[in-house]
């Protein structure tokens, strides 16, 4: 862990960046997700990447890390240490910490080490110990490294995986990535990793701090850009951007594409909540009535990401009341919530909306199965397949093959499928999480235009995104959670996409302020 | 906007148009090439085997193989086989791996043996108990995974376990005689020349077969195997699904015991072993038939010829008495591995080709 001298970092005397970025783009199937993106980022800074869903912080992530290929013509140049491919001189820290949770930190550490036939052998567990205590404390922190990492608070773990993010560099000044680091820290938490991303700032690191939250990159960073649509619209220092100008970068020139819908054509409230409770949740209440599409907006963290799920009961909520219709459900009872006519679209897809290994009719009958079947429970094949059939042209499936494996298809059309799924069984109040992330442009009308079509006939729809853009374009209201409370509400002509971000940005900005 | 409806002739849906079909009738090539997709051998790989070893054996000991007796013999061994791998069939279907299957057969067996012998219990009546009993089974497996929230593997193992303790504790770990000869009569009375347990095997497959493939229960059964979350929050009640699976499982692999019993008109309290892995086998084999990774009855009764048949004409060519087993852990590795192998290749291919087409379309990806 000695400083190697390094003649040429000597003879540019720190002038030449970490890492320099120039004319980088990346297109997919015709749009670019990149275009001509260039920076540096230098010895002991902090550079923060803000932008919203589908601004391209993520594609840069991908093409930095060597996921994607960039277009040619792009350079991306590293004069940090280490040596090989890029991927192994740029470091990351991705949302998913890649830490195993039953291994301590000493294991966990080590794990990225070749192992040798000495390694059979028992003993030496002291020196590693000491070895990991001692690249936990170049991160700046101390933790019980003989400890399972589960214990750890996530604000540690992520200090863990930076250790063994630096773990192996001759000199202190390599590029750490960090991508959005803090989504899953309570705000007085990010306190603790931002001790310890200055620590390895102040020690020659360049870190790249891609975020959400314009607070932290106030706490954190010395420069910011903003992405929008692909392109790098703002780069200042972040002593030199007010929150506005940095949202107004975010947002662009807005465009409203929503269709300004008559309050009074709202029918009786269908959902009410009162003083919902959940882990995150912490006292929510709402009401939605017959025909109207409420949003739910807030920053991850902020308890918006539990909504649907306490809403259906598929997470049992802690305390508080959930009523369709005037009718309570019962907590943590999902097939009570389907009784009552509400339906769920959850956010992770491949894992609680869709049956991936059954096809496109199976899927679609899932919910409301008894309206396809006679007596015996028998299934009769014909008219079920004219159903799916029926259904796989209504929500403009492609192609709509509904002997498809559910497997097979993208992640619109498997979406598609499962809107489709409880769009069939009339549901009195539909709730969506996520509703199109990972879902393609052209799909992402298609389901706006079914979830509106299905609002018209009177369902009562609550769709929880961290996509504002979509919120302002498709919702009637819009509520902004942070700490789990409501800490504002936009409806008509101040329902905009600035306005919604703004909401969310500046309160988790005072949060961070106040811890 | 409307070409979504149009039918595609291709197997594969992510693979281009093979360049015929652009210039013949579409459904030529259609029903052609679902033929060629039923037909291949990755559907139905086990029927090719069946056969070829039906050519084999027939050549190789003609005198032996291709007797009526033989092949009664067979069939008259096997329906109890088949009764258990398609009990199994079942829970496997809805995620639960069954290790206590072969135990809940015996446990069948020495309780019928038990019920009739040291407890004078008329023959209806203990038949009804056992049955009864193995379904209580079922309860206690399906509350160990579902309200325990012990995994299926580690409930089973440890259920066989208690159940090999019950059946020696029932038994005093010595055989039971029966002394009924109502009771011998249910698994060895003959219909048209042939034995009660191929009725009731028929019987078993045709209801579990309709129940599993076109009734209600049955899709809930293969949702709550194929993605318990996804299901659930669809309103599957997945928990009792669980319980219907293992239910029938207990009961099916009871009355399995129960004929084994009448068979040898004996309890026998070590068979349990006997039974597990050639119905596992079956069933996993049986996956790999007709109907695309999905465990099936179909599929598992054809599994349950292929080991039968491979096992009895080795028998009769003179093979060592280990060969049966031999044959079993081969055919399954074989069948298994190949569907494995046939179907990677084949998501890959068409990843490439996928890509290529989208770089601007050469006609060579199509050969594949």
């Amino acid at each position: 862990m000695v400083p190697a001298p390094d003649d040429r970092a000597d003879e540019s005397g720190g002038i030449t960046p970490l890492l320099r970025v120039r004319a980088l783009s990346k297109t997919f199937a015709g749009t670019k997700a990149l275009d001509d993106v260039c920076f540096d980022l230098h010895r002991g800074e902090v550079l923060a990447i803000v932008g919203q869903n589908g601004s391209g912080k993520s594609t840069l992530v991908k093409v930095l890390a060597g996921v994607h290929q960039a277009d040619p013509g792009g350079e991306i140049d590293v004069s940090a240490v280490g040596r090989g491919a890029r991927r192994e001189q740029l470091h990351f820290i991705h949302q998913d910490l890649g830490l195993i949770e039953q291994l301590s930190t000493t294991e966990n550490l080590d794990l990225s080490r070749r192992l040798g036939l000495r390694d059979l052998l028992p003993g030496g567990r002291r020196g590693e110990h000491e070895r990991a205590a001692l690249l936990v404390r170049r991160a700046g922190a101390a933790i019980d490294v003989r400890s399972p990492v589960a214990r750890l608070s996530p604000a540690e773990r992520t200090i863990v995986a930076l250790a063994r993010a630096m773990n192996g560099w001759p000199r202190p000044d390599g590029v750490l990535v960090l991508d959005e680091p803090t989504a899953s820290f309570h705000s007085s938490e990010a306190q603790r990793l931002f001790d310890a991303i200055r620590h390895v700032r102040d020690a020659g690191a360049g870190v790249l701090f891609i975020s959400h939250r314009l607070g932290e990159i106030r706490a954190i960073a010395d420069r910011v850009i903003v992405l929008r649509d692909g392109c790098s619209v703002l780069e200042v220092p972040v002593d030199e951007a007010d929150d506005a100008t940095l949202v107004r970068a975010i947002v662009g020139s807005e465009i409203n594409g929503r269709r300004e819908r008559d309050a009074s054509t709202f029918g009786n409230v269908r959902l009410k909540v009162v003083d919902l409770v959940g882990i995150r949740l912490a006292g929510v209440s709402l009401s939605v009535q017959a025909g109207e599409i409420l949003g739910v907006s807030g920053v991850l963290g902020s308890g918006r990401e539990e909504l649907g799920s306490l809403l259906f009961g598929s997470v049992r909520r802690r305390s508080g009341s959930v009523e369709v219709d005037g009718k309570t459900l019962r907590a943590g009872d999902v097939a009570d919530a389907i009784g009552a006519g509400m339906g769920l679209v959850p956010a992770n897809r491949a894992q609680q909306g869709a049956v991936l290994l059954m096809n496109v009719r199976e899927n679609l009958t899932l919910a409301g199965l008894q309206s396809v079947q006679r007596r015996f429970g028998w299934i009769p094949r014909r008219p079920e397949r004219a159903e799916a059939t029926r259904w796989a042209r209504a929500v403009d499936l492609r192609p709509a093959d509904p002997e498809r494996p559910m497997a097979q298809l993208s992640g619109g059309n498997q979406q598609k499928v499962v809107l489709a799924k409880w769009l069939r069984t009339m549901p009195n109040v539909l709730v969506l999480d996520e509703p199109t992330a990972g879902v393609d442009v052209g799909a992402k009308v298609s389901i706006y235009e079914l979830v509106r079509d299905a609002a018209s006939q009177g369902t009562a729809v609550v769709i929880s995104s961290s996509d504002t853009k979509e919120l302002a374009e498709v919702c009637d209201r819009v509520v902004v959670l942070n700490g789990g409370c409501v800490v504002g509400e936009l409806s008509g002509a101040a329902l905009t996409e600035q306005a919604v971000l703004y909401m969310s940005f500046e309160v988790s900005a005072a949060a961070v302020a106040a811890s | 906007m409307s070409t979504g409806v149009q039918p595609r002739p291709t197997d594969n849906p992510e693979t281009p148009l093979p360049p015929t079909s652009r210039t013949e009738p579409q459904l030529g090539p259609s029903r052609w090439n679902r033929f060629k997709r039923q037909a291949s051998f990755r559907n139905v790989g086990a029927l090719y085997i069946l056969a070829a070893m039906f050519v084999i054996f027939s050549l190789w000991e003609p005198d032996t193989f291709l007797t009526v007796l033989t092949w009664r013999l067979l069939l008259d061994n096997q329906a109890i086989s088949a009764i258990i791998a398609v009990a199994v069939v079942v829970p496997l279907s809805a995620g639960v791996i069954d290790l206590a299957l072969g135990t809940e057969v015996g446990m069948g067996a020495i309780v019928v043996a038990w019920l009739i012998t040291d407890k004078s219990v008329s023959v209806p009546v203990a038949f009804t108990l056992t049955l009864v009993i193995g379904a209580a089974i079922g309860v206690v497996v399906a509350g160990l995974i579902v309200k325990a929230r012990i995994r299926s593997l580690i409930a089973t193992l440890a259920m066989s376990s208690i159940l090999i303790a019950l059946i020696n504790w029932l038994s005093g770990s010595e055989p039971i005689n029966v002394v009924s000869s109502s009771f011998h009569t249910i698994a060895t009375g003959e219909l048209f020349g042939v034995v009660y347990p191929v009725y009731f095997a028929a019987g078993v497959s045709l209801i579990v077969w309709y129940v599993l493939e076109h009734s209600s229960f049955g899709r809930r059964v293969y949702a709550t195997g194929a993605n318990p979350d996804a299901s659930r929050l669809a309103g599957v009640r997945t928990s009792r699904i669980i319980l219907g699976a293992t239910v029938t499982c207990g009961v099916l692999s009871a009355f399995a015991g129960l004929l084994t019993a009448s068979q040898i008109s004996t309890g026998d309290p070590t068979i349990s072993a006997n039974f597990l892995l050639p119905a596992i086998a079956a069933a996993f084999l049986g996956s790999t038939q007709f109907k695309g990774g999905r465990f099936n009855v179909a599929g598992t009764l054809v599994a349950v010829a292929v080991l039968a048949v491979g096992v009895e004409g080795l028998e009769l060519g003179g093979a060592p008495v280990w060969t049966p087993d031999l044959f079993n852990g081969v055919v399954l590795l074989l069948a298994v591995g190949f569907a494995q192998m046939q179907r990677s290749p084949t998501r890959r291919t068409a990843a490439i080709t996928r890509t290529i087409r989208s770089m601007g379309g050469s006609r060579k990806s199509e050969t594949s």
